[in-house]
C-alpha cells in the first residue's frame, strides 16, 4: 500500500510537470485564435504552415494557430483572457464585426496602423469595413459578402433569371418551387430569416446609402439613436418581404439551411460568399450552384452590400505579429485563400495578375461576390452594435412575427427601434454617457 | 397477460434508450452523401471504416483523448488523496474546531460549481494557470460528498484498532496508508469510479479554461473537430464511438462494480 | 484521539485549502460584489445595494430565462421521473435476460454529455431528420422554440437516465426481501406489491432523485449551449446559459455575480427541502 501511494504520488507529480500547454512568450511564436474549420481552417493551416516554413523560418518566429470555435466563441474567449490575465491573450484573433464595438474600446487593442503593417494595397471598401475613430481597427483577412445562392438547374428549368429585387423573387417564388401531387411543398423558393447580417444589406442599400443608427452605424463614435424607423428603411423592408413571404413559398427557417439547399429543399438562400466551397462540395455535383447579387429591397435600394466576414484584431505590435499580417494579406496568400474558400481576395495587387484573372473566369460563382463588392458603395458598412447578440434574435423574431403571424408592421418596426434603442441608451449609461 | 405487457413495455423502453446510440454508431459509417439525401437514412449506403480512419487521423483528436483520461484519473487520485486524510482527521481525532472545520467543509455542498464558474475562472487566470492540466483538474479535486462518504464510512471503524496500532509505534500516515486505506477501499473504488466520471464528461469549465489545441479535453473538442463543417459528419460520428465504445465494453464487465460504487453515499445527501 | 499536535489540522489541510479557494472565497466574493458598484475595468466604486439585483430583472432576456428554466423543469422532471422509475420497475427482478436488460439501461452512463447532444442534433437537424421519418412528422425541430424546448428535454432525459436508473433500481433491490416474501404469502400480486409494499419502501431513495434532478435541471447550461445555443430566438436559453453569456461573453460580471448568487440560494433550498423530506 505505501508503494502504491508512493507510486501514485510520483505520478501525479511527472503527469502534471508536462501538463502546461504555455509556450514561452519570447517573441518568437505568434499565437493566432481563429474561427476557420472544415475547409476553411484546412486552407488556413496551410497558409500557415507556409509561413511557417519560408518567411517564418527566415525570422525565427513560428505561428502557432488555434481554432476557438465560431468568431463570437473567439470573441467570448478574448474577452474572458483581457478581463483577468492579459498575458493569456493571442497576439492576433481573427472575429467578425460583431467585435467591433468591444475592440474600438478595448485599451488593450494594438490598431492596424500600429502594428505598422502595410495596407497601402487593401481595398478600400474593406478598410471602410473595419474604419472607426479609433483608426483601422484590425487588418482585413477574410472578407466576404452576401450572395444569393441558387439552384442554377432549377432555374434554368423554370427559365428564370436569379431575381435582382424582391419584387421581382415574389414574382419568380412559384416557378422556382415545386409541390408533390398532395400539394405538399417539397421546395421552397427561399429559405432563411434574414437578420443583422442581411439587413446591414437590405437597409444599408435603401436610396444608395442607410444607416440603422446614427455615427455612420456605430463607426465613429458612439451610437446615440436609430435611424431606421424615422427614415422608414427597415418598415420598407418589412412590406417587401412581407409580401414575398405571402406567395406562400418562403419557409422561415433560421438553422441548417445550407443543408437544405444542398438537398434540394429550397431553391435559394442567403449566405456568406465564404460558404462557397462548402456548398458546392456538400452539393456535391446533383446539382449546378449559381450565385448572383443579394436582390435589392426596391429599384431605390441601388447601395449594394457591405463586406462582412472576419479581420485580424492584434494585441502585440512585435515585430513578428508585423510579418505575420502582412504574409497573411500577401497577394499570394489572398489568392490561394479565395481559391480555397469563397472569401474575396482584398490585395489589390492581385487584381491586374494573369492568375487572378484566370482563377475568376474558371470559377464564375467565386467572381459574383467581387463584381458585387467593387459595385456597391463603399460607405455602405456593417452596423457595430452593443448587445449585438440580442439584436440578432430581435430582428428575426420580428421577421417571423410580421410574416408568421400578420404582426402590424409599423407595430414591429418600433418594436424593433426600441430594442435597439435600449440597447444603445444602456451602453451610453455604462460608459458614463 | 400482466407478463407480456411488462416484456412489450421493457423491450420498448430498451429500444428508446438505445436508439441514440444506435443511431450514431450506423451514422458513424456513413458516406458524407447519406446526410443530405432526400430522405434521413438509418443505415449507411456503403458502409465503410472511411470515418473512423479520419477521426483516428484527425490532428488533434487523440490528444484531446489523451488529455481527458490523465486529467480524469489525476483528479480521481487527488481527491482520494485529499480527502481520506481529511475523513481520518475528523473521525479519529479530536481538536479544536473540529466540527466548525467539518460544517465549513459541508457547507460547500450548497455551492454549484457552475454557480460560481466566473470567479474560479478569475482564481485560475490570476494564478497563471490557464492552459495547463492543473487549471482543468483543481476546482474538481475537492468534493465534501467524498467527504461525507468516508466519514460515514470511517466512524463505523473501530477506534481501538488505531489505538493498538499507535501502541504499536506505527506513525499516523502509515496507519493512514497501510491500514485505513485498504480498509476503506469499496469507498474508494466508489469515490475514484464516480470523479472519473464526471470529470471525462465535463464540459463547460475545460472549454474555458483550455485555449489550445494541445490542453483541450475531448469533450471539448468533440464539438471543435470541424468535421461537420468540411461535410464530413460521419467522421465526427466516428469520433463519437471512438471514446464511448471503450465505456460500454468497461460497462458490460464492470457493471456489478460501478452500480455498487456509484449508488454508494449518492443517497448521503 | 486527544492530543495537541498539529496532526489532525495538518491532514486537513489540503482539502480546506482547496475547499476554500475554489468554492468558499469565490462564493463570498461574488455575494459581496454582487452589493457593489464595479466599473466593467473593475473599479469599484461603491455600494450599490440591490440594483444589480434590479437591473438583472429589467433585462427581459434574463426574465425569460428564468421563464424557459421553469418550463424546462417541468417538463424534464416528471418525464425523467417516470421513465427511470418505470425502466427500474420493470427489471426490478433478477429473471432470464434481466442482466441484458440492465446493461441496456446502463448504457446512457456510458455516452457523455457532449457525444449525446451531437448524436441527437442530428437525429433531429432540419425537415429531413430520421425522427420525422420514424414518425411520419414534418417538425423542424430545433428551429421553433416549443420543439426546441422539447428537444433539450428529451436529451437531458438521456444524460440522467443511467445514473437514476442505477440509484432506483439498487434501492429496488436493496428492499429486505422477508418483507416481500411475506406479502406473496398474503397472496399479493405484482401490481399490488409494487405500489403497497415496494414504492413505499424506495420513496426516501426516489426523493433523493428527485432532488437531485432538480438541482441538475436549475443549473442546465452545458447541454444547451452545444445542441442549440440558447436557440432558436434565445427561446432555449436557460439561468445558467444566460450567466455563461452575461459573464463571459458580455462581460457583464456584476451581472453574473448576482446570478451566483440568486442561484447558491436556490440550491441551498433545494438541498435543505431534500434534506427535510429525508428525514421524515
Amino acid at each position: 500500500m505505501r508503494k502504491i501511494a508512493l507510486t501514485m504520488v510520483l505520478l501525479i507529480a511527472s503527469l502534471m510537470a508536462f501538463a502546461s500547454g504555455a509556450a514561452e512568450d519570447d517573441g518568437s511564436v505568434i499565437t493566432i485564435w481563429h474561427s476557420n474549420s472544415g475547409r476553411i481552417g484546412a486552407a488556413f493551416e496551410t497558409l500557415v504552415d507556409r509561413f511557417n516554413d519560408t518567411i517564418g523560418k527566415d525570422n525565427g518566429i513560428r505561428i502557432e494557430a488555434i481554432y476557438q470555435g465560431a468568431a463570437n466563441d473567439v470573441l467570448t474567449k478574448v474577452k474572458a483572457a483581457a478581463a483577468q490575465d492579459q498575458s493569456s491573450l493571442p497576439d492576433i484573433a481573427q472575429m467578425d464585426a460583431t467585435a467591433a464595438l468591444d475592440m474600438k474600446n478595448a485599451d488593450y487593442l494594438v490598431t492596424a496602423e500600429e502594428t505598422g503593417a502595410d495596407i497601402s494595397s487593401i481595398l478600400p471598401s474593406a478598410i471602410e469595413a473595419l474604419n472607426s475613430d479609433r483608426g483601422l481597427l484590425a487588418v482585413p483577412f477574410n472578407c466576404s459578402s452576401l450572395l444569393l445562392y441558387y439552384n442554377k438547374t432549377v432555374f434554368e428549368e423554370a427559365g428564370v433569371e436569379p431575381p435582382r429585387t424582391l419584387d421581382e423573387f415574389a414574382s419568380i417564388a412559384e416557378a422556382i418551387s415545386q409541390k408533390d401531387d398532395n400539394g405538399k411543398i417539397v421546395r421552397y423558393a427561399f429559405a432563411g430569416v434574414p437578420t443583422t447580417y442581411e439587413l446591414g444589406a437590405f437597409i444599408g442599400a435603401q436610396k444608395g446609402l442607410s444607416y440603422m443608427v446614427d455615427a455612420r452605424n456605430g463607426h465613429f463614435g458612439i451610437p446615440s439613436k436609430v435611424l431606421f424607423e424615422e427614415e422608414g428603411t427597415f418598415r420598407n423592408f418589412l412590406e417587401h418581404w412581407k409580401s414575398f413571404y405571402d406567395t406562400g413559398y418562403v419557409a422561415n427557417l433560421t438553422s441548417g439551411i445550407s443543408d437544405e439547399f444542398a438537398a434540394g429543399r429550397t431553391a435559394t438562400m442567403l449566405a456568406s460568399s465564404s460558404n462557397l466551397s462548402t456548398v458546392i462540395a456538400t452539393v456535391a455535383g446533383r446539382f449546378e450552384v449559381g450565385t448572383a447579387f443579394v436582390p435589392a429591397v426596391d429599384e431605390e435600394a441601388t447601395g449594394g452590400v457591405n463586406i462582412g466576414g472576419g479581420a485580424l484584431f492584434s494585441f502585440s505590435d512585435s515585430e513578428g505579429v508585423r510579418l505575420v499580417l502582412e504574409f497573411l494579406t500577401s497577394p499570394e496568400s489572398q489568392l490561394y485563400w479565395a481559391e480555397n474558400t469563397g472569401y474575396m481576395a482584398i490585395n489589390t495587387l492581385l487584381y491586374d495578375t494573369d492568375e487572378y484573372k484566370r482563377f475568376l473566369d474558371d470559377n464564375p460563382q467565386f467572381a459574383v461576390a467581387m463584381e458585387q463588392t467593387l459595385s456597391s458603395n463603399p460607405e455602405v458598412v456593417g452596423i457595430w452594435l452593443p448587445s449585438a447578440y440580442q439584436i440578432y434574435y430581435s430582428f428575426q423574431s420580428e421577421i417571423r412575427e410580421v410574416t408568421e403571424n400578420g404582426k402590424d408592421i409599423d407595430k414591429a418596426d418600433s418594436d424593433m427601434a426600441g430594442i435597439i434603442g435600449r440597447a444603445i441608451d444602456e451602453y451610453r449609461t455604462q460608459n458614463g454617457l | 397477460m400482466n407478463r407480456l405487457i411488462r416484456i412489450l413495455l421493457t423491450l420498448m423502453l430498451a429500444l428508446i434508450v438505445l436508439f441514440p446510440l444506435i443511431y450514431g454508431f450506423s451514422a458513424s459509417f456513413f458516406s458524407p452523401i447519406d446526410f443530405t439525401d432526400s430522405y434521413a437514412h438509418m443505415l449507411p449506403s456503403d458502409p465503410s471504416f472511411r470515418n473512423y480512419g479520419l477521426a483516428l487521423s484527425h490532428r488533434h483528436f487523440l490528444r484531446y483523448v489523451m488529455n481527458s483520461t490523465i486529467t480524469s484519473a489525476l483528479t480521481a487520485a487527488l481527491r482520494i488523496m485529499v480527502t481520506l486524510p481529511a475523513a481520518f482527521a475528523l473521525t479519529h481525532f479530536t481538536f479544536r474546531g473540529r466540527k466548525a472545520l467539518f460544517i465549513m467543509l459541508l457547507s460547500t455542498l450548497f455551492i454549484p460549481s457552475d454557480a460560481i464558474l466566473y470567479e474560479n475562472y478569475a482564481t485560475i487566470a490570476s494564478l497563471r494557470l490557464l492552459d495547463t492540466y492543473a487549471a482543468i483538474i483543481l476546482p474538481s479535486v475537492f468534493s465534501a460528498s467524498a467527504i461525507l462518504m468516508l466519514y460515514g464510512a470511517l466512524s463505523s471503524l473501530d477506534k481501538d484498532v488505531y489505538d493498538a496500532a499507535r501502541i504499536d509505534g506505527a506513525g499516523c500516515l502509515r496507519y493512514l496508508i497501510s491500514i485505513l486505506a485498504p480498509l476503506s477501499q469499496p469507498y474508494l473504488v466508489a469515490i475514484a469510479i464516480q470523479t472519473y466520471i464526471s470529470s471525462f464528461n465535463s464540459y463547460l469549465w475545460p472549454l474555458l479554461v483550455t485555449n489550445r489545441d494541445s490542453m483541450r479535453t475531448v469533450q471539448v473538442g468533440l464539438t471543435m473537430l470541424g468535421f461537420a463543417e468540411q461535410g464530413e459528419r460521419g467522421a465526427q460520428f466516428a469520433s463519437i464511438m471512438v471514446i464511448t465504445i471503450p465505456f460500454l465494453i468497461v460497462l458490460a464487465f464492470g457493471r456489478k462494480v460501478i452500480m455498487k460504487s456509484l449508488s454508494r453515499g449518492r443517497d448521503i445527501i | 484521539m486527544k492530543g495537541k499536535s498539529i496532526q489532525p489540522y495538518m491532514l486537513l489541510l489540503p482539502a480546506i485549502l482547496l475547499a476554500s479557494a475554489f468554492s468558499i472565497m469565490p462564493f463570498m466574493r461574488s455575494l459581496v460584489l454582487s452589493f457593489l458598484r464595479i466599473t466593467p475595468r473593475g473599479t469599484i466604486i461603491g455600494p450599490a445595494g440591490f440594483d444589480n439585483f434590479i437591473s438583472l430583472f429589467r433585462d427581459a432576456a434574463f426574465r425569460d430565462s428564468i421563464m424557459h428554466t421553469i418550463i424546462f423543469i417541468a417538463l424534464f422532471l416528471p418525464l425523467n421521473t417516470f421513465l427511470t422509475l418505470l425502466a427500474a420497475i420493470l427489471t426490478r427482478r433478477k429473471r432470464r435476460y434481466g442482466a441484458a436488460f440492465e446493461y441496456i439501461f446502463f448504457t446512457p452512463l456510458a455516452v457523455s454529455m457532449a457525444a449525446y447532444a451531437m448524436i441527437f442534433s442530428e437525429m433531429f437537424r432540419g425537415r429531413v431528420s430520421i425522427i420525422n421519418r420514424i414518425f411520419g412528422t414534418e417538425i423542424i425541430w430545433l428551429d421553433s422554440p416549443m420543439t426546441a424546448m422539447a428537444t433539450l428535454v428529451m436529451l437531458s432525459v438521456f444524460l440522467d437516465f443511467g445514473l437514476d436508473y442505477m440509484l432506483l433500481l439498487s434501492s429496488f433491490r436493496s428492499i429486505d426481501r422477508s418483507m416481500i416474501e411475506a406479502a406473496e404469502i398474503d397472496g399479493a400480486g405484482g401490481l399490488r406489491m409494487l405500489f403497497s409494499i415496494e414504492l413505499p419502501q424506495i420513496r426516501p431513495m426516489l426523493l433523493v432523485t428527485v432532488f437531485m434532478a432538480a438541482k441538475d435541471a436549475v443549473l442546465i447550461s452545458a447541454p444547451v449551449m452545444v445542441l442549440t445555443e440558447g436557440g432558436p430566438f434565445r427561446s432555449t436559453e436557460t439561468i445558467m446559459y444566460y450567466y455563461y453569456l452575461e459573464a463571459f461573453r458580455s462581460a457583464n460580471v456584476q451581472a453574473g455575480r448576482a446570478i451566483s448568487v440568486m442561484m447558491v440560494a436556490i440550491s441551498v433550498l433545494l438541498m435543505a427541502l431534500a434534506g427535510r423530506r429525508r428525514h421524515e
